[in-house]
């Protein structure tokens, strides 16, 4: 091996969930944020960082997004600036990997807010449940034949349950932050995966 | 971080439900979470002890000590605090299926060790924690009735007359308001009541013009509306009055009348004993079973322990068939010899909580022979009245009026049952046995010298135990108490427990019918240690409970009377001391078996 990859669990996965005011990282605002890291394999509830943000000038949340985080525009306004949210994130992701549930949207909203604040995005290895979930599926297919490759599942909670996890509730960034960790520590188990590029 | 899943869950869970909030979410803070996939071996007997407490989120593990599988834990069991508190690995602890686990630091362990009630819960045996999980579950902790505040009662706000209105005037504010009092404004305030209009007006011969200063009653006797139903029920009684004004601070807010009071007042055992007295024939028979249920339902609401109940019922049982036997003698006439009413079963034993299948049978004296038809006439009766009264008749046919004879015939009879090996005649045996005298003037000391007999028949003793030992309990070494699982609380719990009791009370030659009872006179025999006694009982008293709601529930959906219950029914925490029970309930029974194997 020309480069050596960390064995899987001496990385620092910080997992991580932001609810938004809309689905355009262009357009629109990040209102929550949760993130917690999983060391040596465990997560820990003590160093989570959980955090409203206050939506930027000219940036409104959607009312059809209200329904998922049921966060309205008083509840924010009071939050901290999304400046100081993301030195808070920065300091953190900056000495590990970044885990997220469908990295489509979170690190797109992360690395739009990064830019558009003059901050340079810090490029931790970045982890996909998702990702892991669609190799999962793929891999069980060259062990059983008959067995149906499906697209896995981008909603969390039903992910979760196909691997027999508990139901959380919902739409929360951190619980989410919480539910995407262990369901990272699931697959990696099922996976087999060794090293931090097995992942 | 209360709203957090994790965080919540801990909380729930025993003993962590017991703690002050403070301390709790200081512990919270420090909460982690692993994932162990099945197969992996978390701790090895003389290794590296572990170093957290862990609670399980989904999943289970296997305690095993040289390969033995101790006890398998599943969701809402907690593991690690041997580790912790001797610092030595005593066990190996292997994850049986894929383990979520919630886990916290040993150090916040210690700490939280300085609450008595947490460590408590890690400290003390099996028994005791099945008595606080007795105290705490919700069977028994939301408030009762009695215990609610009489503000909720207030159905409207305090109606007003002035200070300076007149007796007429504070009539028609009643009448148009469909009240029986009104407050009279002043310093301080004062009331009228309908009682008043008769007592103090028109008795003294005055008219609708007098002014209702004469005859205000002040300053007000109020309450505070957060004063509990039990003691402002207390307040009327003192005071002889029958309205009760209630007061926010200095604001009177409403009136409760003594009647608001009374709907709200548990019908108690002391009201269906009232009912029972009064009954002058057989038309109040009817809706007899429901003033039962209802009154059980609430005693259980009030915390009451089911053995308790079941001890009012049986009593309230006994009441009743002595009005049966009054009817019946006045139908026709003074009995020819005395007789014996007797109940057996659960109903011998007391232990009946709701109204089950008559169980019972007639004895009458040898010189009563020639006029038997006169004691079945009797038996028909009553086993007619009881059903009216709502106890189905007996499946088995052990009715009075089947099962009626002179003593000499059942003494022969018990004398046949000694002989007694296949399971239909045991199980005819061992209901008989139970038998308890409710009411007629026949002395049954030949019965019970014939029943305290019993330890000389050791072949009929053994056949007994062996049918008690047949019934097990579900295995919860390595029960899979799924979310489907359903159980029998009687064959698999209530009934291993009531049998073998009944085995050692005849052993030792006891004349209590009741499995409490003869438990303690096994213990006072020396046949049973009191440590045991302990942890039975409470198994005992828990499964009766768990029964007991289980048949409320069954008998408000209007269904007849079972013993199944869903797994899923139970919280995390009766789920946990459910297995306690079981695993109480199988250990008795290992040694039982040891016991009747050994000393015969």
């Amino acid at each position: 091996m020309f480069f050596s990859s960390p064995a899987w669990d001496s990385v620092t996965y910080w997992s991580l969930d932001i609810e938004t005011g809309g689905l355009d990282p262009r357009r629109d605002p990040v209102i929550a944020l949760g993130m917690l890291p999983i060391r040596a394999g465990i997560i820990r509830l003590g160093e989570a960082y959980r955090t409203l943000v206050r939506p930027e000038a000219g940036r409104e949340i959607r009312p059809e997004s209200v329904l998922a985080h049921q966060l309205v525009k008083g509840e924010v306004g009071e939050a901290p600036p999304l400046p100081e949210v993301l030195g808070e994130v920065d300091r953190r992701v900056r000495h590990g990997a970044l885990l997220v549930h469908q990295q489509g949207i979170d690190v797109a909203f992360l690395r739009q807010a990064f830019a558009r604040h003059g901050r340079r995005w810090p490029a931790p290895p970045v982890v996909d449940t998702v990702a892991l979930l669609r190799t999962l599926n793929h891999r069980r297919r060259f062990t059983n034949p008959d067995y149906a490759e499906t697209e896995p599942s981008v909603n969390l909670t039903e992910a979760r349950r196909r691997c027999g996890l508990p139901d959380y509730q919902a739409h929360d960034a951190l619980t989410d932050a919480i539910a995407t960790a262990e369901l990272f520590l699931y697959l990696r188990g099922a996976l087999g995966a060794r090293t931090l590029r097995q992942l | 971080m209360a709203s957090l899943d994790p965080v919540a869950f801990l909380r729930a869970t025993p003993p962590f439900h017991a703690l002050p909030a403070a301390l709790f979410d200081a512990a919270a803070g420090s909460l982690e979470i692993g994932y162990y996939p099945a197969g992996a071996q978390l701790i090895r007997v003389g290794a590296e002890p572990l170093q957290h407490l862990y609670v399980i989120r989904k999943g289970s593990v296997r305690l095993e000590r040289d390969g033995q599988t101790l006890q398998v834990l599943e969701e809402g069991e907690t593991f690690g605090y041997t580790s912790l508190i001797t610092g030595k690995a005593t066990l190996d602890v292997r994850v049986e299926e894929d383990l979520l686990a919630y886990r916290l630091p040993a150090a916040q362990f210690q700490r939280l060790l300085g609450n008595a009630q947490f460590a408590g819960h890690f400290a003390v045996g099996l028994s005791q924690r099945l008595k606080s999980s007795l105290e705490l579950s919700p069977v028994t902790t939301f408030k009762a009735d009695l215990q609610r505040e009489v503000g909720q009662l207030l159905r409207r706000p305090a109606i007003w007359v002035e200070a300076d209105a007149r007796v007429g005037e504070a009539a028609r504010v009643m009448r148009d308001q469909k009240v029986s009092s009104v407050l009279v404004r002043g310093d301080p305030p004062g009331i009228v009541t309908d009682r008043d209009f008769r007592n103090r007006v028109l008795a003294e011969g005055l008219g609708p013009e007098t002014p209702v200063a004469t005859i205000v009653s002040c300053p007000l006797m109020a309450v505070e509306a957060t004063t509990p139903v039990s003691a402002a029920w207390t307040t009327l009684l003192d005071t002889g009055n029958h309205h009760l004004p209630i007061r926010r601070g200095d604001e009177i807010v409403g009136v409760l009348t003594s009647t608001d009071l009374l709907k709200v007042h548990a019908p108690g055992p002391v009201a269906v004993l009232r009912r029972v007295e009064r009954m002058a024939d057989r038309s109040g028979l009817p809706g007899y079973a429901a003033k039962v249920t209802e009154m059980v339902a609430s005693l259980l609401a009030g915390g009451l322990a089911a053995d308790l109940i079941a001890g009012y019922v049986a009593r309230l049982n006994d009441a009743l068939l002595r009005r049966l036997l009054t009817f019946a003698e006045g139908d026709l006439g003074p009995p020819p010899a005395p007789y014996a009413w007797v109940v057996m079963g659960s109903e011998g034993r007391m232990e009946q909580t709701l109204l089950t299948d008559q169980d019972n049978a007639l004895v009458f004296d040898d010189a009563g022979e020639p006029e038997r038809a006169w004691y079945r006439s009797l038996a028909e009766r009553v086993n007619a009245d009881l059903e009216a009264a709502g106890f189905p008749p007996c499946h088995g046919g052990y009715m009075a009026r089947n099962w009626a004879g002179t003593v000499s015939e059942w003494v022969q009879r018990f004398a046949g049952w000694f002989e007694a090996r296949k399971p239909q005649e045991l199980l005819a045996a061992s209901t008989f046995f139970d038998f308890r005298k409710v009411g007629g003037a026949l002395d049954l000391e030949p019965l019970e010298a014939a029943l305290g007999s019993t330890a000389q028949h050791p072949i009929f003793l053994r056949y007994l135990a062996s049918a008690a030992l047949d019934l097990r309990p579900p295995n919860t070494l390595l029960l899979r108490l799924r979310e489907s699982t359903e159980l029998d609380l009687k064959m698999q719990g209530l009934a291993p427990i009531v049998l073998l009791a009944r085995c050692y009370g005849l052993e030792i030659g006891s004349r209590e019918r009741n499995t409490h009872a003869r438990l303690e006179a096994a213990v006072k025999a020396g046949l049973m240690s009191q440590e045991v006694f302990n942890v039975v009982g409470e198994a005992y008293r828990f499964l009766l409970g768990l029964r007991l709601r289980v048949q409320l529930k069954l008998a408000s959906e209007g269904k007849p009377a079972g013993n199944k219950l869903a797994f899923s029914d139970l919280s995390a925490i009766e789920r946990s001391r459910l297995k306690d029970a079981f695993r109480a309930v199988k250990g008795w029974q290992d040694m039982a078996a040891y016991h009747y194997q050994a000393s015969f």
